[in-house]
């Protein structure tokens, strides 16, 4: 974990209000791992208490991205970023999705939860490892990819403009439905809570092994303040104990596999 | 050195110490920025067993500052004597332990535990002030009485520095400050959170998943500082000023208000180097308002 300066090289709205931001981070880049975020302070003298914790949704030659909507202040400042701007990060923060042996990865993103997902694909692809991606948005003129079935890339609108109509359930459905010799399936999936609680039911209803990457209130992003607490599904001995019942989302997580935790 | 602080035996090397529970440790921070260049830091309070903390959400952000009901989360004093301990004996800064309790029992016992084990830490600074977990000592923060009892009882058990951080959440803190000087506290600390809450007002839920929180950042400076300055006129023991800090100017306030020390807390959240750039910002200002060490400005508030 550092503190670097990073260098805007570009940042432009990729779908409609999907926003990239590519930030020169030599150091953060060399250290990084999928999973992992940054924590942001959209501007020099940004006036709230807290920073912006974003997944990495890109890791190459120094330099590393983030995806995300504008939906505040701090998103709405970080979309004035312009290149060349510095911007204060620290990071890596977090840990990483697990090692992957012979299991087959189905990737799952919803909105901007594709951000770590992306990286995850990345290193997928340059390993040469088959794998499936499903990305979920509202509508088509939010999906920055290209649906293609054959390629194991599924986009599923709630609308039905692009690839399956409905929630990305649709799309594991239409993988699980379709004959396959293929039996070890782990799904690594990030997004809004509805939709992960639901991946973590499918998960749990066909025996497969799901790993999630959380999103929740964060301030420090190093385990100091206490305040992304994740409440687990163990917590036998919880009477008189310390991160056994609650984990910290930004030290144990974001990644959690989906029988530990309660909820998503 | 215009900002070294010498008090009741100790150097401090700034005025600048970290506040419990926004510092962690002090490792956490090891990749971040040199510790040793603080005046001191407060760890996260400790309390005799384990403790999970509260149901999430913890957090929430307010206009500058930040709600909290963390709970007094943390990994209990045995643990902490074997693996944090050790490793902050290593600073070359001021350590004071912050313990919490739910009773002079609890907070007694705490106390022995950590004297027990080697420690080169400066001190204690006892939270009676938590206002996130029931009966989490704020029965002390709140009766002056109580706080004398608690205070008498601990400073039985040690030579270190006694601290009593104090509650805002009171009518009169200065009763409370007074009460912790006859106990025989070396200092005081003012001061821990303010009660606060915000409403979700799309699901109708509080923010803070026990309703009412903590409130801290710069948003309460200006009760912190009055507080500190009542605190003042009312007891002659050395004061710690919380409550805000983010700039060296506000620093200054807090001194001229009465306090000898202050403790920077939430704006680390935001930056865990703000402890180090006020550090630097303070010889210039002292130099400004023409004083050969920061603590002749110490209570030089003129009234009207």
């Amino acid at each position: 974990m550092v503190n670097e300066v990073a260098s805007v090289i570009s940042n432009y709205e990729i779908a409609s209000n999907y926003w990239q931001a590519i930030l020169k981070a030599p150091e953060i880049s060399r250290m990084a791992k999928p999973g992992q975020f940054i924590n942001i302070l959209p501007i020099k003298n940004w006036p709230k208490m807290m920073r912006r914790p974003m997944s990495i949704a890109s890791n190459e030659h120094e330099n590393i991205s983030i995806i995300y909507k504008v939906v505040g202040e701090g998103t709405q400042y970080i979309s004035d970023w312009k290149e060349g701007s510095k911007v204060d990060i620290i990071g890596p923060l977090g840990n990483t999705w697990p090692e992957f042996n012979d299991e087959y990865p189905i990737l799952i993103g919803g909105g901007v939860g594709i951000a770590p997902i992306l990286y995850l694909q990345d290193k997928f692809s340059s390993e040469g490892i088959k794998h499936h991606l499903i990305m979920g948005a509202k509508t088509g003129s939010e999906h920055f990819l290209e649906h293609s079935p054959d390629d194991g890339l599924l986009l599923t609108t709630d609308d039905g403009t692009i690839g399956i109509k409905g929630t990305v359930i649709r799309a594991l459905e239409a993988i699980f439905h379709t004959p396959s010799d293929i039996r070890n399936y782990r799904i690594c999936a990030c997004g809004p809570s509805p939709m992960l609680n639901a991946i973590k039911q499918f998960a749990s209803d066909y025996s497969i092994e799901c790993f999630v990457a959380l999103e929740t209130m964060m301030a420090c992003g190093f385990g100091i303040c206490q305040g992304c607490s994740i409440e687990r599904e163990q917590n036998s001995d919880a009477g008189s104990s310390y991160r056994k019942k609650y984990s910290l989302a930004c030290i144990d997580g974001p990644v959690f596999q989906t029988n530990e935790i309660k909820n998503c | 050195m215009l900002t070294k602080i010498e008090l009741l035996n100790h150097t401090f090397k700034s005025p600048i110490l970290v506040a419990s529970g926004t510092f962690g440790y002090g490792d956490e921070v090891a990749g971040l920025i040199d510790v040793n260049q603080l005046g001191g830091i407060i760890t996260k309070s400790v309390t005799l067993e384990p403790r999970e903390g509260n149901a999430p959400p913890r957090i929430a952000e307010t206009s500058a500052g930040m709600l909290n009901s963390i709970g007094l989360a943390n990994l209990g004093v045995e643990k902490y004597c074997h693996t944090k301990l050790p490793q902050l004996n290593k600073l070359e800064t001021k350590v004071i332990i912050n313990i919490a309790g739910f009773g002079i029992d609890d907070y007694v016992k705490t106390l022995q535990i950590l004297e027990n084990h080697d420690g080169n830490h400066a001190g204690y600074e006892i939270n009676i002030s938590c206002p996130n977990v029931k009966s989490g000592g704020m029965q002390f923060g709140v009766d002056a009485v109580m706080t004398e009892s608690l205070t008498s009882e601990m400073r039985k058990h040690t030579n270190k520095l006694l601290i009593l951080k104090l509650s805002p959440n009171v009518t009169k803190i200065e009763d409370i400050a007074m009460a912790a000087e006859a106990g025989g506290a070396d200092m005081i600390s003012a001061i821990n959170t303010v009660v606060g809450m915000g409403i979700n007002i799309h699901n109708r839920k509080p923010v803070l998943n026990t309703v009412f929180g903590g409130l801290s950042g710069p948003a309460i400076k200006p009760i912190a500082l009055a507080n500190v300055h009542k605190i003042y006129k009312a007891v002659s023991v050395p004061i710690i000023g919380i409550g805000g800090i983010s700039t060296a100017e506000d620093v200054i306030e807090f001194i001229m208000a009465g306090a000898d020390l202050v403790q920077v807390g939430t704006s680390n959240f935001k930056d865990p180097s703000i402890g180090l750039k006020i550090t630097k910002g303070l010889e210039p200002l002292c130099k400004t308002l023409e004083v050969t060490n920061i603590h002749d400005l110490k209570g030089t508030l003129e009234y009207y």
